[in-house]
């Protein structure tokens, strides 16, 4: 059995059935090794940072680890994008790039780039193997250290010759990994526990923050059992949108500049934060230092790192969310919160949305409301950067679906290639891809994926011509004065769906807005619905 | 405030660039590191010294034991702590100030390892705040060259 061939058996240990990836000549042996697998489907993407995408939205969907592979050089430096996105959002994901031959290693020959330098800021752990006898250990390890603790993409860089090696031992994958430095602490200190416990009964207006974390540690249900069984009220971050219905009595927005004023007032008068699995970055809480003054603040999260990083906690406590929940829901609290609830409804109420929407075309907020009330109960939401995530996070009509987007890198085009990687995750699950005309752009080209492997996905256009919320930044804080931002009149949307076999649909207005999305949500094939907004709609 | 940190790590390429380049990402300041092998081959240690506020110190600390390569952290107290260096600096002297130049050494535990005609090496181990001394009593002789070899660092108990 040669390196590739032991790869190959590797990710078909872990129970992988799909991959993404790009071939080239540096990856070749690991590709001739998957020519044999019955058990791994290779999905070819047409770019390298889209099989990154791909993976991430395929990792989201079906809570496993997602798997990307390229060739050296520079598909795998076009990969690195899609890595630090991954990374920032904490998503799961082994990526194997191919690299030159271990003898012309440092010797910058054709396609070599040291990967593993590339990427050290952007991956949780990376590999250079080496030695063809390491990879079912490097391999188990890639796998256990991606999708334990705080998730995150691990990189595997292994030299051509080492894929062709033959393995001098037997191959057995571990069962077991034994890495001395990481031992991810899932339990929660049972007297950190207690504290948190009596912080929580001595409070009398408590609110949860859900991020990211929650849902990707799985702990939702019982994130919003709690809630249910001590009515505390709840707001989330963008990445934390999942947790709770909108028609939930506790639920009460997202947080942040780009959230819901009411959100951030209830924020402001809590006398207690539980935060869960956020990082309380610049965008869900602009000025941290002043919250930490007036207000007791409980941290839960994985990555003991996070706590105290851009927030100083009265209260760390380091675990997995399932765990923590788990014995948070026994925990004997008992707190009146009924006066709290009634001052969060009189306070969402009250409050006014002063945005102002254009008449002309389609209203932005109307339209994401439509959409998400008309979606399946348990569709896939995949919003991408730019207005239309904001508009997306903001309008977005939670039942029981997923919203997934990246919050933390905002890289735009991630939302055609993640949503592929959701379809294929969950076929028979509707999946809608929100974007601009500038993010659609940037990974249009992933369209001939989906038909080539038959992956359905709805592509929802917000198209104003513009890179709208450059447009909107330059329009508040430059003067008006708009540079570099004009789309213009190009692409033909309705030839981009033929090209690729798509129905498509246009909308310029909102009274045939309802009847448009809903003959969009009833094709099976792929299609693409552009609608027509005007470029002064603004987010905040 | 002072972190010293004495880092187990393990001894394998790349470890050293990923503590590195964890002070650099995050604008953590290096002020010294010192690394070497353990008695065991596939273990080092890495004493590191930095500045910054408690939660600066805080964060290093968690980062540091965020990596994977990391064994273990153990934040030293300074005062609970043996921290010593030692440093080789060459010094330039005229034959009339040559013997004020070997008596500060001599005050100071310094050894002269080597003597030119116009200047000498002269190596002194201690803690660095001693080190740091001692450069200001040979500043005004000239100094010519100077290598540290960074603090390493031992409780007591």
């Amino acid at each position: 059995m040669n390196g590739a061939q032991a790869m190959v058996k590797c990710i078909e240990a872990e129970g992988i059935t799909r991959i993404f990836g790009y071939p080239g000549v540096a990856i070749a042996p690991f590709y001739d090794a998957l020519y044999d697998s019955q058990q791994i489907e290779h999905i070819l993407s047409r770019q390298e940072q889209n099989a990154g995408h791909e993976a991430s939205g395929y990792a989201r969907i079906s809570r496993k680890c997602g798997v990307c592979v390229t060739s050296s050089g520079p598909g795998a430096t076009n990969l690195i994008t899609a890595l630090a996105t991954a990374y920032a959002d904490s998503i799961p994901i082994v990526a194997i790039t191919g690299q030159v031959d271990t003898n012309l290693l440092g010797r910058d020959v054709f396609q070599e780039a040291d990967m593993r330098g590339a990427t050290k800021s952007f991956v949780k752990y990376s590999y250079l193997v080496k030695n063809a006898d390491d990879i079912p250990r490097v391999m188990k390890e890639a796998f256990h250290i991606a999708s334990t603790g705080r998730q995150g993409p691990v990189l595997v860089d292994i030299p051509h010759d080492i894929q062709m090696a033959e393995l001098k031992k037997e191959f057995v994958y571990p069962a077991e990994v034994n890495i001395r430095g990481y031992k991810p602490n899932l339990k929660g200190n049972a007297q950190q526990m207690n504290k948190v416990i009596a912080a929580i009964n001595e409070a009398e207006k408590p609110l949860l923050v859900t991020g990211g974390g929650v849902i990707l540690g799985n702990g939702e249900d019982l994130v919003r059992s709690f809630c249910e069984k001590f009515q505390i009220p709840l707001v989330h971050t963008m990445m934390g949108i999942g947790v709770m219905p909108k028609a939930h009595p506790l639920y009460f927005g997202m947080l942040g500049n780009n959230g819901k004023p009411y959100a951030n007032r209830a924020v402001a008068n809590a006398d207690l934060l539980i935060i869960v699995g956020a990082r309380i970055a610049d965008r869900a809480v602009p000025k941290p230092e002043n919250l930490e003054r007036s207000l007791k603040v409980i941290h839960i999260d994985i990555d003991s790192a996070e706590i105290g990083k851009n927030m100083g906690p009265t209260l760390p406590l380091v675990g997995d969310v399932k765990n923590i929940f788990r014995s948070l829901l026994e925990a004997d609290i008992d707190i009146d919160t009924s006066n709290w609830i009634g001052q969060l409804e009189r306070i969402k109420r009250d409050t006014v949305d002063h945005r102002k929407f254009s008449n002309r075309l389609v209203n932005p907020m109307l339209l994401i409301q439509t959409l998400t009330e008309k979606m399946d109960d348990d569709a896939i939401y995949v919003a991408d950067v730019g207005q239309n995530q904001l508009w997306s996070a903001d309008n977005y009509v939670m039942k029981h679906g997923r919203f997934l987007t990246t919050g933390g890198m905002g890289t735009m085009g991630y939302s055609i290639p993640a949503a592929i990687g959701a379809k294929i995750s969950a076929p028979n699950t509707q999946v809608v891809c929100v974007c601009g005309d500038g993010s659609f752009q940037m990974t249009m080209n992933e369209l001939a994926t989906a038909a080539v492997n038959h992956v359905p996905i709805k592509v929802l256009i917000l198209r104003n011509r513009f890179l709208g919320l450059v447009r909107e930044h330059q329009e508040k804080n430059y003067g008006r004065r708009y540079s570099g931002v004009q789309l213009h009149n190009y692409p033909h949307f309705n030839c981009i769906a033929a090209a690729y076999s798509m129905d498509y649909v246009e909308c310029n207005d909102n009274d045939s807005l309802p009847e448009k999305i809903e003959q969009f949500l009833s094709w099976d094939r792929g299609c693409i619905m552009v609608c027509n907004i005007a470029e002064e709609n603004i987010t905040v | 405030m002072k972190g010293i940190f004495s880092v187990l790590v393990e001894n394998k390429d790349g470890v050293l660039s990923a503590v590195s380049g964890l002070f650099a990402r995050r604008g953590y300041n290096i002020d010294s590191l010192a690394v070497g092998e353990t008695e065991r081959h596939d273990v080092s240690s890495m004493t590191i010294v930095s500045t910054g506020d408690q939660r600066t110190i805080d964060q290093i600390e968690k980062q540091l034991n965020k990596q994977v390569d990391v064994i273990k952290v153990r934040r030293l107290e300074e005062q609970r702590s043996i921290m010593l260096e030692m440093m080789l600096i060459r010094v330039s002297y005229t034959p009339t100030n040559r013997a004020s130049l070997i008596e500060i050494c001599n005050v100071m535990g310094a050894h002269i390892v080597h003597l030119s005609q116009k200047s000498m090496v002269i190596e002194i181990h201690a803690d660095p705040e001693t080190i740091g001394d001692f450069i200001e009593l040979v500043r005004s002789y000239g100094i010519l060259e100077v290598q540290r070899t960074g603090t390493i660092s031992m409780t007591k108990v």
